[in-house]
């Protein structure tokens, strides 16, 4: 039990402690984009593993978490922090709004309602692209761009890749906490049967929009945080694709581990950086997701994730104790 | 009292339900009849899963069909459910929480209940346990404690003793016979095997085909040939 609660902190320490100061180059920006995109795909994976719910507009939902922090960067002179949660509750309440739906589907239709929402969001962002200081509400200049604000104790790449590994810290504390508290355990009923859950006197409809009001949060911190990394952000970056892969890769990384997110991470922008330092093409990652995704749904349901608990001998939290 | 006034179910165009009424005066009573009776219809229609056609459920003077879902928890519903719903990746402890979380309780007397009723059922000593790890009858038990915590005033038991032993069954009757000890309130017990019925219900209900049959005391009733020709599949027993 105490070992168990010991490997988080010690993965947390030292993610935060060491690794800005390892890594060098290019590498600081790549790892700072995987924070980003493991707060996502936490929140993808919590909702998959407690709920049993699939969202495919998670990256969508990153893009909405950016392109409101980047809107109010340039628009107010409000601190960083400030714009990164609005932006972040901005995703929240979107992701609100996507549960509606959830309400009434679940498994294959509702995978379908939110990657139609992603590509609608994909269409906007092609559209109208993401502000970058230009005038008007869509804040698009053509001819320059203004760089995004970094925190203050963040200027420096490295130091804000340390910023952004403690801002994802506190992500996956939050997860933690929803879990094991009354919101944990009423998800974990819903999943069992709805039938159960409302006998229970759980508030379905409540908890339902919560879990995917908490997931978008996540998505949208990560996507303010990507945006103050590069500066200034691209729709392709967005794309409805990208959510589906992310889904795909949340499969493979593992959704009963807390770890699982950060594997997906890992994989989804490590692993075409390292090809790419190989001289192999990155699009060869596809591939490769591709055979993990097969391996995952055929011998490991938990994923790698399972894999490495299964090898340290470690259980999902109360799973076959 | 839980009184059932004229309760009427249908499903397009067959009756589930035919307007049911009896008035439950006993501590623990029951409602039995084969597959297809219209027992598990009732209790949706109690525990508001289900809207009737017609007719009302009274429990104490309270009309619970104007109560939604969740709130009849609250008020102070419980159920179990055929198949019992625990959550695996809950521990005992938890799955007893996920109940006492939904009834406005403070956090101490909220966990004061769940213990409480996890001592009566005899499972405070798994209280640790994964519901993933729990054998049948430490199941139905959990399923038992989550409906005696938080001050309950009626409990629907949906075959309870479903996939247990005779001597557990008999161990599982001895408490639902004690419920009353705890909490004060009243239990209806819905099964087709009668022998449970028989030993703990003082007020049976009898249903077949979504019609009332028989109802009063449980001896009577199974003394009824009405009830004997339904149990039977007979038509002159």
């Amino acid at each position: 039990m105490r070992h168990r609660a010991l490997a988080p902190i010690l993965v947390a320490v030292l993610l935060v402690g060491l690794l800005p100061g390892i890594v060098g180059g290019q590498w600081v920006k790549i790892f700072t984009s995987t924070t980003c995109f493991a707060l996502a795909a936490a929140g993808a994976g919590f909702m998959y593993a407690r709920l049993g719910m699939v969202s495919l507009a998670q990256v969508a939902l990153m893009g909405v978490g950016g392109w409101v922090t980047l809107r109010l960067n340039h628009a107010t002179g409000l601190p960083f922090e400030a714009n990164l949660l609005v932006g972040a509750l901005a995703a929240s309440v979107l992701g609100m709004v996507l549960a509606l739906p959830a309400l009434r589907m679940r498994g294959l239709y509702l995978a379908l309602v939110t990657l139609m929402v992603a590509g609608a969001f994909e269409v906007i962002f092609t559209a109208y692209q993401f502000p970058n200081g230009g005038a008007g509400f869509w804040g698009v200049g053509t001819s320059f761009s203004a760089p995004m604000r970094r925190p203050l104790l963040g200027e420096s790449d490295t130091a804000y890749l340390r910023y952004c590994l403690a801002v994802g810290v506190l992500g996956f504390l939050l997860i933690e906490l929803h879990r094991r508290t009354a919101p944990g355990r009423a998800w974990a009923l819903i999943r069992r049967s709805e039938a159960a859950a409302l006998a229970s006197g759980v508030n379905v409809t409540l908890y339902k929009t919560w879990a995917f009001g908490l997931s978008g949060f996540l998505a949208g911190l990560g996507g303010g945080l990507l945006a103050a990394s590069l500066g200034l952000l691209d729709a392709a970056t967005f794309k409805a694709s990208e959510s589906v892969l992310l889904f795909a890769l949340v499969v493979v990384g593992g959704t009963r581990f807390w770890f699982g997110a950060i594997v997906t991470a890992i994989l989804y922008r490590v692993v075409p950086g390292l090809l790419n330092n190989w001289g192999v093409d990155a699009d060869l990652a596809l591939v490769f997701f591709g055979a993990a995704l097969l391996h995952a749904v055929i011998t490991a349901p938990d994923g790698i994730a399972g894999q490495i608990a299964a090898l340290f001998a470690w259980r999902a939290p109360h799973d076959r104790a | 009292m839980i009184v059932l006034e004229n309760l009427t179910v249908r499903f397009g165009g067959l009756v589930a339900l035919d307007a049911i009424s009896a008035g439950f005066a006993a501590p623990v009573s029951g409602i039995i009849g084969p597959n297809g009776a219209g027992k598990t219809t009732t209790m949706n229609v109690i525990s508001g899963f289900l809207s009737p056609a017609a007719g009302q459920v009274l429990v104490d003077g309270t009309d619970l069909l104007t109560l939604p879902p969740h709130r009849r928890t609250r008020w102070g519903l419980r159920r179990s459910f055929q198949r019992e719903q625990i959550a695996d990746d809950l521990t005992v402890w938890e799955n007893l929480l996920a109940i006492t979380d939904n009834l406005r309780l403070g956090r101490r007397e909220a966990r004061a209940e769940a213990e409480q009723a996890m001592e009566f059922a005899g499972v405070a000593v798994i209280r640790d346990k994964a519901g993933a790890a729990l054998n049948t009858f430490e199941r139905r038990l959990t399923d038992l404690a989550r409906c005696v915590a938080g001050g309950p005033k009626l409990i629907m038991l949906d075959e309870p003793a479903g996939g247990l032993s005779p001597e557990e069954t008999g161990r599982l009757g001895d408490l639902i016979l004690r419920i009353g000890e705890v909490s004060g309130a009243r239990v209806l017990v819905i099964d087709h095997d009668v022998d449970l019925i028989q030993r703990i219900c003082a007020q049976t209900l009898v249903l077949d085909f979504g019609r009332r049959i028989a109802f009063g005391p449980t001896a009577e009733v199974l003394d009824d040939p009405a009830v004997k020709a339904a149990y039977l599949g007979v038509d002159h027993a």
